[in-house]
């Protein structure tokens, strides 16, 4: 199987500090892969990286089987629309549909004409006076109509209604579908990405701490429950993610070394969602703050699988 | 890119071949005016029958103002041309859709500061093919065609001074990535060398002719030549001091005078200086140096061949700038 996207230690500094640190990832060819992570993890900045858009301090990517660079070959297979959904403000999304045309080998303006039509977004305004939710639409449409073999999305749905994201979506599966496009695209919604994507990049603090098959990371992990009770036995056999105590009980989300033999314990399938409420640890607020305030995690109780950031450490008791 | 830059940047150039056409029929309706009366004059003054030669051209003050003004006309499509250029759209973010098509940065700005280029030399050089030839009459009477408010808005000059202005905006704009504080750069930057071109380099392109002649005999170069330094040398080879409130008698300040040619001052003076005196000047040279006035064309171009050399210089740092930082 070929793969869309290697990189090897790939990582990028501005000035002091490290967006992206050491990320080494794999994306097969024709899935559709959730880059999932907190704010500042260094999404964008994989991204821009893979796109060629900025270049690594160290490390390399390749990307369509060859490092991103200069080079119209190389341009015309990557999609790319940034969060900001860079668009010429004064002209309309017909100029934008022939400017594609004049710029691109490959270009499909019958198909953005077609999906915006649909989409009852006018062709002749300027952008500049469509809604937030028309412009990301007009983006959208027009890196489909470049037709590259691999789509790099930064947050494409944020600024669509539920239906509009649910309908985008759906269209990138079609997409993919059909032919040999790849799609890496970063949200902050999970619920979404659960029903599209086949594939997850987890960053947190700049690292990536998970990159696989969905099914495969839902495969590997569990969730334990049981009594509050000394636990060192599982973690020595299991590698815990994360754990939270009450008085009365303890979860533990493992990553598994082997079976689960504790009987004490039920075990029970991780979705998506914990899984990455679970490594992004407490940098994601609870849903319930108060009930959470008095009891459930236990300082220090929570493992990181990575080094915390600078600012969750409390040292400065010297 | 051609037509993306055009869609892009239509409303700017067509702006800009609005205002020539409007400078245009101003200069070429004065200046048929200007050229009949200069006529009239000159023929008035072959015949001595000249009474009021102050009055020639007053009729189109504003214009030869606006003529004047054309020293300026080369940093304005570097303000609103170039400045713009990157700075605009990396604030817009927009170079993010441009270069994310198929289509290299390089490209992107070959093809955009090419145009661009053009219509700046465009824009130059119409101005000062119109204000060459609407001071063509004045040009005739031989006044100092170096002088910075003949020598600057007219001939190959404008069309330097046009490419520099704008590879200057583009560059501002690529190093500071915003369009105000790239204008203020353009600006002072464009004025900065001007001035320091004009004042301290342009007269030596080329080294200057020095002659010395008796201060009784006297020559004077043709043409409308560039005097940079003149005055009279003592018999034994010593400038005299200059002063400017002294009279004057062949170049030599009263208070220099020799002794046999003080009967020249005072109110009885005769009308004929003594032959003591006559002899007593002969050895008194005038000196001046200058730039002869048909060095004209090389001093145009050699200035604006550094001009363009400047352009060229700013189009490679924005270019480098471009390629080598990240989007």
């Amino acid at each position: 199987m070929t793969t869309a996207i290697q990189t090897s230690g790939l990582t990028k500094r501005y000035r002091k500090v490290v967006a992206l640190n050491d990320c080494t990832i794999t994306v097969p060819e024709g899935r559709i892969s959730a880059l999932i992570g907190p704010n500042g993890a260094g999404k964008t900045t994989l991204l821009r990286l893979l796109a060629g858009l900025s270049r690594p301090s160290a490390g390399q990517a390749i990307v369509n089987g060859g490092t991103p660079r200069q080079d119209p070959a190389f341009l015309a297979d990557i999609g790319y629309l940034g969060q900001e959904i860079p668009l010429y403000r004064r002209l309309s999304a017909e100029d934008h549909i022939q400017a594609g045309a004049h710029l691109n080998p490959r270009w499909d303006s019958a198909l953005v004409r077609e999906r915006l039509t649909g989409l009852k977004i006018p062709l002749d305004r300027a952008v500049g006076r469509l809604s937030g939710g028309q412009r990301a639409q007009v983006a959208l449409a027009l890196v489909l109509a470049k037709q590259p073999r691999l789509l790099l999305l930064d947050e494409p749905v944020a600024a669509l209604d539920p239906l509009a994201r649910r309908n985008f979506l759906s269209v990138l599966v079609d997409a993919v579908a059909m032919g040999s496009l790849t799609v890496l695209l970063s949200s902050h919604l999970i619920a979404d990405l659960e029903r599209v994507c086949d594939h997850l990049i987890m960053l947190a603090s700049s690292r990536v701490q998970l990159c696989g098959d969905i099914e495969g990371l839902l495969a590997e992990h569990r969730v334990l429950i049981g009594p509050s009770k000394d636990t060192t036995a599982i973690e020595r056999s299991q590698r815990v993610v994360q754990v939270t105590r009450t008085p009365r009980q303890t979860t533990m989300l493992v990553r598994l070394k082997g079976p689960v033999i504790d009987p004490a314990f039920e075990v029970s399938d991780v979705s998506l969602e914990e899984l990455a409420l679970a490594y992004l640890g407490e940098e994601v607020p609870p849903p319930q703050a108060p009930t959470h305030h008095l009891s459930s995690i236990a300082p220090g109780g929570t493992t990181p699988p990575y080094p915390p950031e600078p600012s969750a450490v409390h040292g400065d008791d010297q | 890119m051609t037509w993306l830059v055009w869609r892009q940047h239509r409303i700017q150039y067509l702006i800009g071949a609005a205002l020539l056409a409007t400078f245009a029929v101003m200069i070429v309706i004065t200046g048929e005016q200007v050229s009949h009366q200069f006529h009239t004059v000159q023929g008035c003054v072959a015949g001595h029958g000249c009474r009021d030669l102050g009055g020639l051209f007053m009729g189109s003050k504003v214009v030869g103002f606006l003529v004047i003004a054309t020293l300026g006309t080369p940093v304005l499509v570097g303000l609103f041309w170039g400045a713009p250029l990157v700075a605009a759209e990396a604030e817009a973010g927009t170079t993010q859709f441009a270069w994310m098509q198929s289509v290299t940065r390089k490209r992107w700005l070959m093809v955009k500061i090419g145009w661009m280029l053009l219509a700046a030399a465009i824009w130059g050089g119409v101005i000062s093919a119109l204000v060459t030839w609407w001071a063509s009459p004045t040009n005739a009477e031989q006044l100092n065609q170096f002088d910075p408010g003949r020598f600057d808005i007219m001939g190959l000059v404008p069309v330097g001074y046009s490419l520099f202005a704008v590879a200057l905006g583009v560059m501002a704009g690529a190093l500071l990535r915003r369009t105000l504080p790239a204008l203020a750069i353009t600006l002072a930057g464009f004025i900065a060398v001007r001035v320091v071109i004009t004042l301290w380099l342009r007269s030596h392109y080329m080294s200057a002719v020095t002659t010395t002649a008796s201060v009784l005999s006297g020559s004077t170069p043709k043409g409308a030549y560039w005097q940079l330094a003149s005055g009279v040398l003592s018999p034994n080879g010593q400038p005299l001091p200059q002063a400017d409130n002294t009279p004057y008698f062949d170049g030599i300040p009263q208070t220099s005078l020799p002794g046999a040619c003080s009967v020249m001052n005072g109110p009885n003076a005769p009308n004929n200086p003594p032959s003591a005196c006559v002899q007593a000047l002969s050895h008194y040279h005038a000196y001046l140096t200058y730039q002869p006035a048909d060095r004209f064309w090389a001093f145009q171009g050699i200035e604006t061949g550094i001009f363009v050399v400047l352009a060229a210089a700013f189009i490679a740092v924005t270019a480098v700038t471009l390629l080598r930082r990240d989007a």
